[in-house]
């Protein structure tokens, strides 16, 4: 019995990798495949910051694994090492020097990934599932911030078992995302809570949700002072809110858009709603990218707000997507994110990293 | 220009500021709504602009229509407000807040009083279009595909409806793993097939939403404010407890028969939760008491919703539920509905009450009494829990629950303060004033 229902089903429409490539929608935008994809769904994907030379991309996948690529200028990704922990890894990040790889997994623990020595130790513990794991550079100080299923932000100085600093959510974290001195953490129970990190992290204030369902993933984008301004909020419903923090007026510059829906003009038939998986801003442009369960990848302008694009659909969901550090290349994971529950789980399904050259797209569009 | 749908149907709240036509001789009375105010910006359901200030999401009703006020939602274009810039777009949240809350004080007046036809136009309205709005939102969740573990709010300065649970994608696909890999794939089933058909109940309730749930819906969105307590149902609203007894349990048979299907392990088994501090994530619907039994439920103040009884065996029967200790219930973040019957609770999230909206919204932490953690959820005389004894038992629920329900319903006298007795013994509440526990049974008038 099909518990959730039938709409378009995903895994059922994909064909199989072995069979025929006529109709194989797998790779319909035809973007540069990541060589030696994980074996399992991709759940989070993270580019070198530009402190370190070249573009190098991290990848946490469900099969328990985090792998590293260098991408060359040509396209060509070369597998570089890879990690273990003994869960699913459901959030990776870097340091600031692009030393480190930091690691979040279903094992609730975090680890902290020396590349240079290929060395992963623990640094953080909590009793549930880590769920986000991001690097914080303060001038006065650096921490890793993780935020868990059990209801708690934990800031770890690497060199030290226990935290910094412990903060209670009012549920559990879902996704979060910090860009120097602001915060942004979404947790179950659509609440969300901005912390501002000057001095040490605290709570700044707690947003009321404006979206109705639950919260999926959340990214913070700039103003063209370089400094973090708000956020773009996704949920579970095919919708993401953009969010300013002070606003000057707040009912005009505060909005939501719906996306990753079916029919999207014709609103007489019942719309499929997908899930937003992941939102991701070009660090130069300042537009937003999003992915869906519906296997579409979506440019945005929010300043114009207007849609750049949106991609062709994809066999399976997007599961996680992102920039790398001058946004010339855009990755994203395609990959089953569990949106139909595991009746439309195939293992043997092939999971891809697709880049693409993302420098003209996301180009915004003059105001008129 | 378009026709416009709600004239015809003589409920257009724009009257003559409408940007669509209205044809004489249509409904004559659809220019009557377009007294209920504010101006018609676009909000963010592109679809029409909200008559009244409140946060566009009360005009979900008219999210899907064909009538489309200017600013269209094509894909290629533009998305919102873009048709004009100047005026306030995507639902002056603001402002909705500020009206709900006057509204607050004109609905609790008439919770108390025999609900008389002398209500003010507007309020009416405004319940309206919520229901509008849930109606709506339900068919369209329903329809869709959507996930369907999440949450649901119908405004956005109100409190999640109670009754849905946000379970992530990745939380049920972790509880798959574990499930699998202790090769108990049927257990796994079976939870998911209670989760979903107690969605699927709530659902429908609120898709065909009667009076009493109504009653119930509104007591507890309006008085919870900007509080996103996380859906008791029935806590402990200070007006709602009573009379809205039927809203639990009212129309929920259907999910009565999801008790037998509940196995729970009375003792360790939080289903397959690796460690004590227990992982996975059903707790909330499925729950009812379960955890009761288990006592290691009192420890678990930081986890994550423990599941219940996504475990083994067990054949607790429903008569087990026993709501007598009341320290059973301190799990911090477990939330649980107390009535199998009835629609589930979600996540009570106790110890986290004051998360939003702070403002009064202490309810939620004053309701709880030591909202700490543990929140003893249903030790407190003032918990909610009452409401859900007479629907349970109505709608042949367990019955044990019922047995509380006298003491946890109302508030004894002596518990009140001399304020809070003042408020109930006046005619109405005072702004400000309004007590945040259930009143005593002997000053009831309904």
């Amino acid at each position: 019995m099909s518990l959730f229902g039938t709409t378009s089903g995903f895994g059922t429409t994909g064909t199989s990798m072995f069979g025929s490539t006529t109709t194989d929608n797998h790779n319909p935008m035809k973007d540069i495949e990541v060589t030696s994809s994980p074996d399992d769904s991709i759940g989070c994907l993270s580019f070198s910051p530009p402190t370190l030379p070249g573009n190098f991309l991290i990848a946490g996948s469900w099969a328990n694994d985090v792998r590293c690529w260098e991408v060359q200028d040509n396209g060509q990704t070369i597998p570089k090492a890879q990690q273990m922990h003994t869960g699913p890894v459901l959030d990776v990040c870097w340091s600031d020097d692009g030393s480190k790889v930091f690691t979040a997994s279903c094992d609730k623990t975090a680890k902290m990934w020396d590349l240079n020595s290929n060395q992963a130790i623990q640094i953080a513990q909590h009793d549930a599932p880590v769920k986000t794991v991001h690097w914080i550079k303060a001038p006065n100080y650096s921490c890793v911030m993780t935020g868990s299923w059990d209801k708690t932000l934990k800031f770890w100085d690497t060199r030290s078992p226990s935290p910094m600093m412990t903060l209670q959510l009012p549920e559990r974290c879902y996704c979060a995302d910090v860009v120097y001195p602001m915060a942004a953490v979404a947790t179950a129970e659509r609440g969300l809570i901005v912390y501002q990190l000057e001095n040490q992290p605290s709570e700044f204030r707690r947003i009321e949700s404006p979206l109705k369902h639950q919260h999926r993933c959340v990214a913070i984008f700039k103003d063209k002072q370089n400094k973090p301004t708000g956020f773009a909020l996704g949920s579970i419903e095919g919708r993401v809110a953009i969010h300013y923090i002070n606003p000057p007026n707040p009912a005009k510059d505060n909005f939501t858009f719906k996306c990753h829906r079916s029919n999207g003009t014709n609103t007489s038939a019942p719309q499929d709603i997908y899930a937003v998986n992941g939102i991701a801003f070009h660090p130069v442009h300042g537009t937003l990218a999003t992915v869906g369960s519906d296997g579409r990848f979506s440019f945005w302008d929010k300043d114009a707000r207007t849609k750049l694009k949106t991609s062709e659909q994809l066999d399976q969901p997007i599961s996680a997507c992102c920039f790398n550090h001058n946004g010339n290349i855009f990755a994203y994971a395609s990959s089953y994110d569990w949106s139909k529950g595991h009746e439309f789980y195939n293992p043997q399904k092939k999971n891809y990293i697709f880049l693409r050259n993302a420098a003209e797209e996301l180009k915004p569009r003059n105001k008129k | 220009m378009t026709i416009c749908h709600f004239f015809l149907q003589g409920r257009c709240r724009f009257g003559e500021r409408c940007w669509n036509e209205h044809p004489r001789g249509g409904s004559g009375g659809g220019g009557g709504g377009g007294g209920g105010g504010g101006r018609p910006p676009p909000q963010q359901y592109p679809a029409a602009p909200s008559g009244c200030s409140r946060g566009g999401w009360s005009n979900s009703s008219q999210r899907y229509s064909n009538v489309i006020q200017p600013s269209n939602f094509s894909k290629s274009t533009t998305w919102g407000g873009s048709r004009d810039p100047g005026k306030t777009s995507f639902g002056s949240f603001d402002s909705g807040a500020s009206s709900s809350g006057s509204r607050n004080v004109g609905f609790s007046q008439n919770r108390f009083s025999s609900l008389n036809s002398n209500q003010v136009d507007g309020q009416k309205d405004e319940e309206d279009k919520l229901i509008e709005g849930i109606v709506k939102d339900m068919e369209v969740w329903e329809s869709s595909g959507q996930w369907m573990f999440s949450v649901y709010s119908p405004v956005k300065e109100k409190p999640n409806i109670s009754g849905f649970t946000d379970i992530s994608p990745e939380e049920l696909r972790l509880e798959y793993s574990n499930y699998i890999s202790s090769n108990n794939l049927q257990s796994y089933l079976n939870s998911i097939q209670q989760l979903v058909n107690l969605w699927k109940s709530r659902l429908l309730e609120l898709k065909n939403i009667n009076s009493a749930t109504k009653g119930a819906l509104f007591s507890k969105l309006k008085n919870e404010g900007g509080q996103v307590v996380p859906t008791f149902g029935f806590q402990s609203q200070p007006t709602s407890t009573f009379g809205s007894a039927a809203f639990p349990g009212s129309s929920n048979n259907s999910s009565s028969s999801s008790v037998q299907n509940f196995s729970f392990k009375p003792t360790s088994g939080f289903g397959a939760a690796p460690s004590g501090s227990s992982t996975s994530v059903f707790g909330s619907p499925a729950s009812p008491a379960l955890t009761a039994a288990s006592s290691s439920g009192s420890t678990m103040t930081s986890s994550a919703p423990t599941s219940f009884g996504f475990g083994e065996s067990s054949t607790v029967s429903a008569a087990s539920f026993s709501f007598k200790s009341p320290e059973v219930f301190s799990f911090g973040s477990a939330g649980f509905s107390g009535f199998p019957a009835s629609s589930p609770l979600s996540t009570a999230g106790a110890t986290s009450t004051p998360a939003f909206g702070g403002g009064g919204g202490a309810t939620g932490g004053g309701g709880f009494g030591p909202s700490g953690s543990g929140a003893n959820l249903f030790g407190l005389p003032t918990s909610g829990f009452g409401p859900g004894g007479p629907s349970s038992s109505s709608s042949s629920g367990p019955p044990s629950g019922a047995g509380n329900t006298a003491e946890n319903l109302f508030t004894p006298k002596n518990e009140l303060t001399a304020e809070e007795l003042k408020q109930f013994v006046a005619k109405k509440f005072t702004l400000g004033k309004v007590p945040l526990k259930p009143p005593p049974e002997g000053l009831l008038s309904v």
